[in-house]
C-alpha cells in the first residue's frame, strides 16, 4: 500500500520473484536459440531472424499461458497466492518479451529491403475478408497493443486513477488477447509449418487456460448464492466459534457484495469482503498484527472500523453485527467506510 | 472480485472458448497441404 506516489516500492520478495522471472525467460530464449542452432543451423540473416520471432513468440505465448492460469490456480489453491502477489511485474515483461518478438519481425523484413511487403500484407484490405490468407500480423499487433495497454496502466497511479472496478475490467482485455494470440499463430505460422508442436503448443494452453477458468467461475458460482436470512433481514453467520480465530467466514446477501466476518478472540466484525486496492478476497485474509490482511498484496485493515491504519487511508465499507440467540447475525446494509461497527461476546 | 465482474467472468470464458475452439479447428482443417506452393511448378514439368 501506498501514502505518497512512488514507481515501484521494491521489497525482497518482489527482487526474488522478478529474479525467477528474468532467469526462467533467459534460460528459455537461450535453450530455444542454442538447441535450435545446434539441430539445424541457419543458412542466412533472415532465417537467423526467423529463429529469433519464434523463440520470443512462444516465450510470450507461454508466458500469457502462465499468467492467466495464476488468477483461478490461487483461487483454487492458495498455495499458489504468492505466485499472484507480483502478477504485474509478469505482465510487464511478457508484453516487453512479446514487444522484441514483433521488432525481430520487422527487422527480418529490413533485412532483405522488403518492409514495404509488409505495409502492404498489411493494408490490402480484400484479404481482411478471407479466413485462411488473414492478415495475422494484425492479430499479433492488435495483441501487443493491449499488452500495452495493460503494461502501461498496471501501475498502482492507474488502479486508483480509474477505480479498481473500471481497473479490473480493463484487464479483462487480456482474455481476448489470449484468444488473439492463439489464431495469430493457428492462421500464420501453422498453415506453413507442420511441426506438430505448434498446433499441440496451442491447444494444450488454450485448454488449461480455460478449464481453469471455468472451473474456478463454476466453484466462484456456489459463493454466491445469499445466505440464510434471519429477522429484520440480517443474515445468519453462524455461532461466533464457527467464525476461524482470526480468520473470517464468507456471506453473500442477496444483492450486493459479500461480507466477510471475523474473528479476533472475542471481537466480531464485517467488513466487505472487496480489498481497496484491487478487490481482492478480504475473507480469504487472516488477522495479521492485529490486521485483516488481504491475501493477495498484504493490504492490512483494522477489524473495528475497517480503516487501513496510519499513515495509510484507504477504508472499508463494514457492516452491523449482532449476536442474537448465540448465532451471530450481520446486517446487509453497508454502512459508510471507515464506520466501527464490531461487537464482543462472552 | 466484484458479482459483476464475476458475472462477466462466467459469460466471457464459454464464448471465448466457443470461437478460439471454431477458429483454430478450421485453421487446423483448412490448412493448405504440405508442399502446396510447389505444385504450380511440379505440374510444369508434367510433359
Amino acid at each position: 500500500m501506498s501514502s505518497a506516489f512512488r514507481a515501484v516500492q521494491w521489497n525482497r520478495t518482489k527482487v526474488v520473484y522478478d529474479g525467477i522471472l528474468l532467469a526462467g525467460v533467459t534460460l528459455y530464449i537461450g535453450g530455444y536459440l542454442i538447441l535450435a542452432h545446434w539441430l539445424d543451423p541457419p543458412k542466412d540473416l533472415p532465417a537467423a531472424i526467423d529463429l529469433r520471432i519464434r523463440a520470443f513468440g512462444s516465450c510470450a505465448f507461454f508466458m500469457l499461458t502462465i499468467i492467466l492460469s495464476i488468477g483461478p490456480v490461487a483461487r483454487l489453491d492458495r498455495r499458489f497466492l504468492p505466485v499472484l502477489y507480483n502478477r504485474r511485474h509478469f505482465g510487464v515483461l511478457t508484453f516487453l518479451v512479446a514487444l522484441v518478438h514483433a521488432s525481430f519481425m520487422v527487422e527480418w523484413y529490413a533485412v532483405q529491403n522488403a518492409l514495404p511487403s509488409l505495409y502492404d500484407e498489411l493494408t490490402k484490405f480484400s484479404d481482411y475478408g478471407k479466413f485462411i490468407g488473414f492478415p495475422f500480423k494484425a492479430l499479433g499487433i492488435v495483441t501487443l497493443l493491449i499488452l500495452f495497454l495493460m503494461a502501461a496502466t498496471s501501475h498502482d497511479y492507474w488502479l486508483v486513477f480509474l477505480t479498481p472496478s473500471v481497473w479490473k475490467r480493463l484487464h479483462m482485455a487480456l482474455y481476448a488477447a489470449y484468444g488473439l494470440v492463439v489464431m495469430h499463430v493457428a492462421l500464420g505460422v501453422m498453415q506453413n509449418d507442420r511441426n506438430p508442436f505448434i498446433p499441440a503448443m496451442l491447444a494444450s494452453g488454450f485448454a488449461l487456460v480455460t478449464l481453469l477458468h471455468l472451473v474456478a467461475g463454476w466453484r466462484e458460482r456456489a459463493g454466491d448464492r445469499a445466505g440464510a436470512r434471519r429477522s429484520e433481514g440480517w443474515l445468519a453467520v453462524g455461532p461466533p466459534l464457527s467464525i476461524p480465530d482470526k480468520g473470517a467466514r464468507i456471506v453473500t446477501p442477496p444483492r450486493g457484495e459479500r461480507i466477510a466476518v471475523f474473528r479476533d478472540g472475542t471481537q466480531i466484525g464485517a467488513l466487505s469482503n472487496l480489498c481497496a486496492h484491487q478487490n481482492g478476497p478480504i475473507g480469504e485474509g487472516r488477522i495479521i498484527d492485529g490486521c485483516v490482511t488481504c491475501p493477495w498484496h498484504g493490504y492490512q485493515y483494522r477489524l473495528a472500523d475497517g480503516c487501513a491504519p496510519p499513515p495509510f487511508t484507504e477504508k472499508l465499507v463494514t457492516y452491523r453485527v449482532r449476536i442474537a440467540h448465540g448465532v451471530v447475525e450481520v446486517d446487509p446494509r453497508p454502512l459508510p467506510p471507515g464506520t466501527p461497527a464490531t461487537v464482543r461476546y462472552e | 472480485m466484484t458479482r459483476s465482474q464475476r458475472s462477466v467472468h462466467r459469460l466471457l470464458w464459454p464464448l471465448l472458448a466457443f470461437a478460439v475452439v471454431l477458429g483454430f479447428a478450421m485453421a487446423l482443417t483448412l490448412r493448405p497441404p504440405p508442399n502446396a506452393e510447389l505444385l504450380p511448378a511440379a505440374q510444369d514439368l508434367i510433359p
